[in-house]
């Protein structure tokens, strides 16, 4: 068994593929979307506005604008509005916002003038403008909060009567129970690590494939290796290879992103049963396919349409409940659930170990698989 | 002397289709057998089932003594296979891969290193035992392939056609190989479809045809037995050899005419007289031996490269 592994190992280390597609195209993925999401909540997304009124007023009202939602305010000049705004209907621009001559003036008014600025946005581009409408909102009722109190203080009745008169009829108590940190980091991190393990299936076909077709597991039947050997060899070697890669993977976020991995030691143990889990459907497949093709085809069904379901391209919550239940089915959504449960919500070992069993079950079925069809599959390999 | 091969009445039928009819033959210990037949004559399945990788049907096969029905394991301890195709990881060195097939059949540290050294000494490829094996000639592959098979000293050697498009200086290497290995008492089934292979290493051989055993013996016995006897003659080059009465027609071979007879020594001399009287200038006039070529002729009715 050892000696089938270490060759293994020797042919791997041999093989720029297995780097590509195990260790540097997820990196790839984690870098291109970790860059988008690595600073969730603190966006600088730029937001171009004019400024007609030029008051201390509107400054302030930017400067809020700035300060409520995070935004970069890039100031254009009035002769760039007509510009501006056709860029926003050609698409190429997303939202204007624009304060009006009399802002300043409308807002310090005690007559009752109603202020307003205007938000010129492409209906298309609802993620940016429908966010920073909101903050306008927010915006507007602070503003009305405080022409309220104003005329409050302007009855002469005591603070504590004011103080309940503006008291909001409920308010909100909002306490995240268990979450550490919660960002695309902790998405995305795990959710890649999951999906390209399972493409540690396309080695495992390429080489059972090219051993049969080489005639180099007859030629192996003729030694005095027991079959078995081979078939626990090719494992024990992929299975390494797994965790390796699960260790560089999750490391790589840890160093370069900041991931806090939480648990270690269930970080771990999820490890191990991912990577039994990836391997033991890899001997299946490895042992079924009757061709490196159909394997592949396989294998991508596999590791893309788990990677859909099973909530590792985004949050699982985002998706239909008919959906959500058919990821239950996919041994991604119980890997990528317990990552969640460990990283973002600080659970142990023993809080996942419904995953752990799903995901031991699931090797097991496929070890089973693989060790039914394995004497057909030796009888086909007669070189 | 001990046979190291028995089998008597073998028979295989893969999917309704016959491989094997009736195969029997006996491989004397220490000798090189040959076993000669053309594509699909049913020669790998035959070394497939004393290897151990098929079942067989019908018959007796005992190899090294042992049943190997019964015996097969403890018979692979012995046997080394040399299988068609070259089988090795191209990607890794003979010595990564001498290696690996050692410790497949159960050689260990340093007599595994040992044995390594010695037997890419013997192919001839001490010097390059750390180059990967994609880097070699077809030859040196096929060296590396048949080294495999050495590593755990084994008693039989199986070859199944090892000499296949490979150059010249391999396939002396390979034969001088063989005739160290016969020395050192080793016995060697040696399957092929070149006669000059035969002609040049086995001691025995069997034809085998459409799966049955079509001829068997001692090399020298097989073509007195099954061939016939011929006299050649090379004349100036466009002349054409005189016809003998009473004799056949010759047929053209090489540079010059063949004439089976069963009277060499009167078709020689009628020839003789017959280009003396016409002045013809003979390059080469000579009684030559039955070839395996046409002992197959005889037998199967077609040429074996043809078949």
């Amino acid at each position: 068994m050892w000696n089938v592994a270490i060759k293994e190992w020797k042919l791997l280390l041999k093989e720029k593929g297995v780097f590509f597609w195990l260790l540097a195209l997820p990196i790839a993925f984690i870098v291109l979307f970790g860059s988008v999401f690595s600073g969730s909540g603190q966006s600088s997304l730029k937001i171009s506005y004019i400024d007609l009124d030029q008051t201390a007023a509107s400054r302030a009202f930017i400067q809020a604008v700035e300060d409520a939602g995070g935004y970069k305010m890039v100031e254009a000049g009035e002769a760039d509005m007509e510009d501006k705004i056709q860029q926003i209907r050609d698409g190429k621009e997303t939202v204007l916002l624009v304060i009006p001559r009399t802002f300043g003036q409308a807002i310090e008014s005690a007559q009752g003038n109603q202020a307003s600025v205007t938000v010129y946005r492409d209906a298309a581009a609802e993620a940016t403008a429908g966010p920073l409408l909101a903050v306008l909102e927010n915006l507007a009722n602070g503003y009305r909060d405080n022409k309220m109190k104003s005329a409050l203080q302007a009855t002469g009745r005591s603070e504590s009567w004011q103080e309940q008169v503006m008291a909001a009829p409920f308010r909100i108590d909002d306490r995240p129970e268990n979450a550490l940190t919660n960002n695309g980091i902790t998405q995305y991190v795990p959710g890649y690590t999951v999906m390209f393990v399972f493409f540690v299936i396309i080695s495992m076909i390429r080489r059972f494939i090219g051993d049969k077709e080489s005639g180099m597991i007859a030629r192996l039947r003729s030694t005095t290796m027991k079959p078995i050997s081979y078939l626990a060899g090719m494992w024990l070697a992929y299975l390494a290879v797994v965790l390796i890669q699960c260790a560089v993977l999750l490391s790589f976020g840890h160093w370069v992103y900041g991931l806090r991995l939480g648990d270690v030691a269930a970080v771990a143990a999820l490890v191990f049963a991912l990577a039994l889990c990836g391997t033991g459907l890899g001997l299946a497949l490895a042992i079924l396919v009757r061709s490196e093709n159909q394997g592949i085809a396989f294998t991508q069904l596999l590791a893309m349409g788990g990677a859909a379901l099973g909530g590792l391209w985004f949050p699982i919550d985002l998706m239909p409940e008919a959906m959500r239940t058919i990821s239950h089915f996919t041994p991604q959504f119980w890997a990528q659930k317990a990552f969640q449960d460990i990283i973002v919500r600080g659970m142990h070992t023993a809080d996942i170990w419904p995953s752990l069993i799903v995901l031991a079950a699931v090797a097991l079925a496929g070890l089973a698989v693989a060790m039914l069809r394995f004497k057909s599959f030796l009888k086909t390999a007669l070189g | 002397m001990k046979p190291a091969i028995e089998i008597h009445g073998l028979g295989k039928s893969y999917g309704g289709k016959t491989a094997l009819r009736d195969i029997s033959f006996t491989v004397p210990e220490g000798s090189c057998f040959g076993l000669l037949g053309p594509n699909g004559a049913g020669k790998s399945t035959t070394m497939k089932i004393l290897s151990g990788l098929l079942e067989f049907d019908r018959g007796d096969v005992k190899v090294l003594g042992k049943d190997i029905r019964r015996f097969g394991e403890r018979i692979k301890e012995k046997l080394g296979y040399v299988p068609q195709s070259i089988t090795l990881y191209e990607k890794l060195s003979p010595l990564d891969n001498l290696t690996f097939f050692g410790e497949m059949y159960g050689v260990r540290g340093g007599e595994l290193k040992k044995r390594i050294g010695e037997v890419l000494e013997r192919v001839g490829l001490a010097d390059r035992a750390k180059d990967p094996i994609a880097s070699f000639s077809g030859g040196m592959k096929r060296r590396i392939n048949i080294a495999a098979a050495l590593l755990h000293k084994p008693k039989l050697i199986v070859m199944d056609e090892p000499t296949v498009g490979i150059d010249p200086q391999s396939r002396n290497h390979i034969f001088e190989m063989i005739r160290d290995l016969k020395r050192e008492g080793v016995t060697v089934l040696y399957s092929t479809h070149y006669m000059e292979e035969v002609e040049a290493l086995c001691d025995r051989l069997a034809i085998i045809d459409h799966g049955s055993v079509i001829a068997e013996g001692e090399l020298n016995e097989v073509l007195d037995r099954f061939g016939s006897q011929a006299v050649y003659l090379e004349l100036a080059e466009g002349e054409r050899p005189p016809l003998l009465p009473g004799f056949g027609e010759p047929a053209a071979q090489g540079r010059g005419w063949l004439l089976e007879t069963k009277a060499p020594l009167d078709a020689l001399a009628g020839w003789a007289n017959a280009c003396k009287a016409r002045s013809l200038p003979v390059k080469r006039l000579e009684v030559v031996r039955p070839s395996l070529e046409t002992v197959f002729l005889a037998l199967t009715g077609t040429s074996l490269r043809d078949s």
